[in-house]
């Protein structure tokens, strides 16, 4: 246990945030180096304006309302998905810092019990949304349209999800204990607290970890990438 | 496959690149949102006709030859050669897309799939496999600016058999149909035929308007091909002849895709900003009538009429109100379709399908969801401003007897002036 948990949430977690800040630089650096074409491929209605342009852009990008109007359904798992991702990813802000105004205003029992429902909740969100997206690739053209990356993404998503579930609903480990683990990662001297290696959760933070590291490293290569593109992508929506 | 070969067609992927193509192929999720966008698939059924598709397509090239991720694991993107099998069923669904752009309508990152389609475009003709009839189409466009010498005559006595129809439909003899007209505020792009110079001539006549008629149509099989250089140069055959006598503006006729052209391609591919403005004929008619140049009779047509929002005028073109209220001016039961404006159904007769015989079946097919729209409306007419959307809408309403009568804005226009005829 000692060794798989210092592989995958030690040596691993430096690989995967190093590999993904590089390629993340690099994509970004070959967008912004290929130049843009001058023809504006603006679609009508658009904005008159730059601030009107770059509000449309941002409505685009985080509600996408054309996509709601046209596939609700899809559109109601991937909104719900995204912003349980967003929260999930602000949730685990904890492991840096401890969010201290927050547990002063709900105290320190609060906190947990606010973070057990929020974490709780978003982690169900994200597998069903994932599970939906699984079952919507096994048929018909969504199934014509997939590519091994697809479904190597979302398995990689379900497994990352199902082991943090694991540890939230089925873990006694303290937020305190993880944060431990994690500042110690930060300042180069790195510790598995034993309460965790000891614990039911050593191998579930390990195996959260090696898919975390594996997507963080696929990141970059995949069509994940949407995350930054789909702003200037949407920005040419309203040129 | 040979490297040869291959290095020509990723030559013209290279040439091709843009960000916005470059980012089109890096961050699509394959979430086939915009399948039911797509009028071609909904009437088919068919994955072949599936935006995303179409764009994999080039996607599984790109993958291959110009990242890396691709070339190591080629298996996990389905990345591969542009080989005749790729290539085969990339010619079927690039020049079947209309380029009506309502799959990147509903794309949640605006994803264009007719701007991918576009590199597939130069990559067919790269490899031997351009439509040969849009390619044809293009080339004689061409020979007659190249040659024009030869045609001039021609063409001249041809506008001189419409200008004696000028003058006995607005009875004034002095009416002309001026032609390379220096110092002229207006020229007008036309399309081969009489009927799209006609109602204009009595239009512009009867607003006073100083106007010169072009000899060249703005028609452009190029783009439709998909050669940006040859599109350029036929494009370039009226830009040029606006230049030259100085006008004020370039009035396009109720052309969809020639009016995108000259409004939002001609610059960017000639590097020069006009020295005129750019109008489509509706916004200019609109105009006068707002401003009382030209006087309609109000109730012109009793009869329930819908209007057809071309793709390249509406949705790509950015001309909603202007349309309408014309034919609120001289109609009294209009009727839209349903959806409208920008989420109007391509009628399918786009991207130089008409034009293309072996299409035939195909596009009247595809005119499924724009068929639907307008039988829902219970008109008697249609109003469109674009030529392939007529020939489409004509051909639907053919096929099926159903007694619709299809026109160009600006016919209902001329029905509804006080003229001597
Ligand atoms: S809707 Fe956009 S992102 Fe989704 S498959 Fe189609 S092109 Fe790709
Ligand atoms: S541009 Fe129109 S015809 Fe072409 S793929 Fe998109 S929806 Fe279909």
């Amino acid at each position: 246990m000692e060794t798989y948990l210092f592989l995958t949430s030690v040596v691993g977690v430096y690989i995967g945030i190093g590999v993904f800040v590089v390629g993340m630089a690099w994509r970004i650096y070959q967008w912004s180096t290929t130049p843009k074409s001058p023809v504006k491929l603006g679609l009508f209605p658009k904005p008159a304006t730059a601030t009107g342009r770059g509000a449309k852009m941002l409505k685009d990008t985080f509600i996408a309302p054309h996509s709601a109007r046209i596939e609700p359904v899809m559109w109601l798992f991937a909104f719900a998905f995204h912003v349980a991702a967003l929260a999930a990813f602000v949730g685990h802000g904890r492991l840096v810092v401890e969010y201290t105004p927050l547990v002063q205003l709900l105290g320190s029992d609060g906190m947990r019990t606010f973070a057990a429902w929020s974490g709780g909740t978003a982690g169900i969100v994200m597998m069903v949304a994932v599970l939906y997206w699984i079952a919507r690739r096994t048929y018909g053209p969504f199934k014509q349209l997939s590519v091994p990356e697809d479904y190597f993404l979302l398995f990689l998503l379900l497994g990352i999800i199902v082991m943090g579930n694991h540890m939230r609903f089925l873990g006694h480990v303290s937020a305190e204990t993880y944060r431990e683990w994690f500042q110690s990662l930060l300042v180069f001297r790195p510790v598995i607290p034993a309460e965790i290696s000891g614990s039911n959760v050593g191998w579930s933070l390990g195996t959260h970890m090696l898919f975390v590291n594996v997507l963080f490293v696929y990141f970059p290569f995949s069509k994940l990438v949407h995350t930054i593109g789909a702003f200037s992508a949407n920005l040419v929506r309203s040129e | 496959m040979e490297t040869q070969a291959i290095n020509t067609l990723t030559g013209v992927i290279d040439k091709k690149m843009t960000r916005q193509l470059k980012q089109y192929l890096d961050i699509c999720a394959r979430c086939a949102i915009c399948k039911d966008a797509c009028h071609q698939y909904v009437a088919t059924g068919d994955f072949t006709y599936l935006p995303a598709r179409r764009a994999e397509l080039i996607r599984q090239i790109y993958k291959k030859y110009f990242t890396k991720a691709g070339e190591f694991v080629p298996a996990l993107y389905e990345a591969r050669d542009p080989d005749e099998n790729l290539l085969d069923e990339l010619y079927e669904s690039t020049y079947a897309c209309t380029g009506c752009r309502r799959c990147m309508y509903y794309c949640p990152f605006s994803i264009d799939t007719a701007w991918i389609l576009s590199a597939a475009k130069a990559i067919l003709i790269a490899a031997g496999k351009g439509n040969e009839m849009l390619g044809q189409l293009a080339d004689a466009a061409l020979m007659k600016s190249d040659n024009f010498e030869m045609f001039k005559d021609v063409i001249i006595d041809g506008f001189k058999d419409v200008e004696g129809k000028l003058k006995e439909l607005t009875g004034d003899p002095s009416a002309e149909i001026p032609v390379d007209k220096e110092g002229a505020d207006v020229l007008y792009v036309a399309l081969a035929g009489a009927h799209s110079i006609l109602p204009a001539a009595a239009i512009f006549h009867e607003a006073g308007t100083n106007w010169t008629l072009s000899m060249f149509e703005s028609a452009n099989y190029g783009y439709f091909f998909g050669d940006a250089e040859k599109a350029r140069r036929i494009a370039d055959r009226f830009m040029d002849e606006a230049k030259r006598l100085g006008v004020k503006e370039v009035v396009i006729t109720e052309c969809g895709h020639a009016y995108r052209v000259a409004q939002f391609f001609h610059e960017a591919w000639s590097g020069e900003k006009h020295p005129f403005k750019v109008r489509h004929i509706l916004e200019v008619i609109d105009e006068y009538i707002k401003d009382g140049r030209i006087t309609l009779r109000p109730g012109a047509i009793t009869e329930p009429i819908t209007y057809h929002d071309p793709c390249q005028v509406g949705r790509n073109g950015g001309i909603f109100e202007q349309p309408r209220d014309i034919v609120r001016a001289v109609a009294t039961d209009f009727r839209d379709m349903t959806p409208n404006r920008a989420e109007q159904w391509c009628c399918g007769g786009g991207g130089g399908l008409v034009a293309i015989a072996e299409m035939e079946e195909f596009r009247l097919k595809s005119g499924a969801k724009k068929l639907e729209q307008i039988k829902a409306t219970g008109a008697r007419i249609i109003a469109s401003p674009c030529e392939n959307c007529r020939l489409q809408m004509e051909g639907l309403n053919d096929q099926l007897d159903l007694g619709i009568t299809v026109k160009p804005v600006m016919d209902l226009v001329l029905d509804a002036m006080d003229l001597p005829r």
